[in-house]
């Protein structure tokens, strides 16, 4: 032990005499480290930005449909339809909820000044347009007053203006569905294809009650009602909270299944949550390789430093050291110096985020976990890469040490 | 009653093997030093000089015969306690010095002691300071080792051969890098600490600087070849005054 302590104060001098060589040394690991811290981060506010970004999308969406069950290849309704009466008590009850749309689909023929087109028409309530994100580029959506009297207006997607309008602006035209006359009042953003493969622009958005009652003449109920959850941290609370009233609603007994569905983004968001992660994998990998060679660094002049310390080693074990004496003083020096270097790499990668942060505005939170990752990475490169030469150092012969020139 | 034997070596022969060319370098040397003996070993390069000094100096053991080293018996010795035995029982002194640049004079002086495992000395800067004033370097204690000059440089080194109080003091070719003067200077700091008590052998191939020796071993192909009493030893006063006229 007193030995080992003498050997930590031989190493410590042995550092300040070469200061340059020094800062040379543990200058990889401080790069290294750095870039680890850096990346990581990076990665790490990358993820929460896609994060932000998917739940800009509809991560709090919920969709609250009709059980079904796919029978022979053939969907069959399994309970009862989710009607207005659902959508008022879910409207009137919920304190999760912050929007609320009943949603009618119906595949329609639309036709306009150029052409015609099969298409979807969606009918909605105005708030669909936030629950889903969906922006209006050109004139606008439609309003609760629309809806409540069922006004026959429309939204269109950006293939009906391409095949019906010649790509002319199209707010204020005309558009025959189903030979009904609406006014187009707004154009959607181009979302280009859908995740499997579907274009998202050919639809039609109209309000719920004209399509009920001035396309079809009925009322039968939605397809689905979709709700936003006040934030994505209470979208289970949400879901729980729709059970409830529905069951409720359907007087659905304790132990019975219930007829509806209520489906969430929760599974998108662990997809896009792995698949982030594996970036935030692959940036910190990248980094590690700096570190690695940081650490090839220090065994470099390690090396070098034992080959020209041949004779100051050689002295050493004439005067009475002991191989492991070397050994060990090598090795604190190697330990030492990427300490020092993990140590600094962490201010300048702290620093560095910071810099990122003030020019760019791209916010990184400096992770702890790339901290200790980095800091931890500097101590495992001192050993592994500062063994080598320290082995080296201790393994010479003294007289050969002694003669080196 | 009799002297203690500093180093007994009994038949003792190294061989060195390159593949299949075996290479004696020492046959049958037979040498006991007796404590404050002051011997010097000379002869050519090859005979042999090296190769004993690295034996009686633990830095290599023998492939025949037996050497003991005050009273310890060298060849049964496993690296670590050759490393002690150097440590405690020897103070080596180079050619080139071989101190720690950028380093002071008190810290290599010291730096015996740092691997000094006995615990024996209690307080190393006062020992290293000792030593420094016992070789005439007592004002130069905090001096670094590149603000010296090569015979201050060597001075420094004997210290440091000094600071252990080991048994033994091996010189290896000391004034190899020294002018004459400077050479004279380090020879009649020999004879100093030898009237000391301190037992000292050292290695050269300066006649003149053997001289000062009490008793001179002559090395020929790794043998033995004359062990004799210098009779007229030179004094520092002699060799001064030797070195002017043939100057």
């Amino acid at each position: 032990m007193k030995q080992l302590l003498k050997t930590f104060k031989v190493a410590f001098q042995s550092i300040n005499k070469n200061r340059t060589r020094s800062l040379l040394t543990a200058l990889g690991i401080i790069i290294g480290v750095a870039a680890v811290i850096m990346t990581i981060s990076a990665g790490e506010g990358a993820t929460q930005a896609v994060q932000n970004q998917i739940s800009g999308l509809g991560t709090n969406l919920l969709m609250i449909s009709t059980k079904s069950e796919h029978r022979a290849g053939i969907e069959v309704r399994m309970g009862r339809r989710i009607d207005q009466k659902d959508f008022e008590i879910i409207q009137k009850n919920s304190v999760w909820l912050s929007k609320l749309s009943p949603l009618v689909a119906n595949g329609v023929k639309a036709i306009g000044p150029s052409g015609n087109k099969s298409t979807t028409i969606y009918g909605v309530a105005s708030d669909y347009f936030d629950i889903l994100s969906r922006e209006i580029i050109s004139g606008s959506g439609f309003t609760n007053e629309d809806v409540k009297i069922a006004r026959k207006v429309c939204v269109i997607g950006n293939t009906i203006k391409k095949e019906l309008y010649d790509n002319l602006d199209p707010v204020g035209q005309q558009i025959r569905i189903n030979k009904v006359p609406f006014t187009i009042v707004g154009l959607l953003k181009e979302e280009g294809q859908g995740t499997i493969g579907q274009d998202q622009d050919n639809m039609l958005i109209a309000p719920y009650t004209t399509i009920q009652n001035r396309l079809y003449g009925h009322r039968r109920g939605y397809n689905m009602i979709m709700a936003s959850a006040l934030s994505e941290d209470h979208i289970l609370d949400a879901e729980t909270e729709i059970t409830t009233l529905l069951r409720e609603s359907h007087r659905i007994l304790e132990g019975e299944e219930d007829d509806f569905e209520v489906t969430t983004q929760i599974e998108l968001q662990e997809i896009t949550g792995n698949v982030t992660g594996i970036l935030t994998l692959i940036l910190g990998a990248i980094a590690s390789i700096s570190l690695l060679v940081g650490g090839i660094g220090i065994m470099n002049i390690m090396l070098v430093s034992v080959t020209e310390r041949t004779r100051e080693i050689g002295t050493r074990l004439a005067i009475g050291a002991r191989e492991t004496d070397i050994l060990t003083q090598f090795l604190i020096e190697a330990i030492v110096l990427s300490l020092a270097g993990g140590f600094i790499g962490v201010l300048l990668g702290i620093v560095g985020n910071q810099i990122i942060y003030k020019a760019t505005n791209f916010y990184i939170p400096t992770a702890v976990n790339s901290i200790l990752i980095g800091f931890g990475f500097s101590v495992l490169v001192g050993v592994v890469f500062g063994y080598f030469p320290a082995r080296k150092a201790a393994k010479l012969n003294p007289i050969d040490a002694l003669r080196y020139e | 009653m009799p002297l203690k034997k500093v180093i007994e070596t009994k038949n003792l022969g190294r061989v060195f093997k390159n593949g299949d060319i075996e290479v004696y370098a020492l046959s049958e040397i037979d040498i006991t030093i007796e404590e404050g003996e002051f011997v010097a070993i000379m002869g050519s390069s090859g005979s042999g000089k090296s190769t004993l000094l690295h034996i009686l100096g633990c830095l290599d053991t023998p492939t025949s015969g037996q050497y003991f080293l005050d009273g310890v018996y060298v060849n049964d010795l496993n690296k670590n306690e050759l490393a002690d035995v150097r440590n405690q029982k020897i103070g080596f002194i180079f050619q080139s010095y071989n101190l720690l640049s950028r380093t002071t004079a008190l810290e290599n002086v010291e730096l015996p002691l740092v691997y000094d495992r006995t615990g024996r000395f209690s307080n190393s800067k006062e020992l290293a300071k000792k030593a420094l004033e016992q070789v005439g370097l007592g004002n130069r204690i905090y001096h670094k080792t590149n603000e010296l000059s090569g015979g201050q440089q060597q001075r420094v080194a004997i210290a440091r051969a000094l600071v252990n109080n080991p048994a033994l003091i091996l010189s290896d070719e000391a004034t190899g890098n020294l002018d004459s003067s400077t050479s004279i200077d380090i020879a009649d700091l020999f004879v100093h600490l030898n009237n000391e008590g301190k037992t000292i052998l050292m290695i050269t191939h300066e006649p003149e600087i053997a001289q000062f020796a009490k008793r001179m071993i002559y090395l020929r192909d790794g043998r033995v070849l004359t062990d004799e009493l210098i009779k007229e030893r030179s004094t520092k006063e002699s060799a001064l005054k030797e070195l002017e006229l043939n100057g």
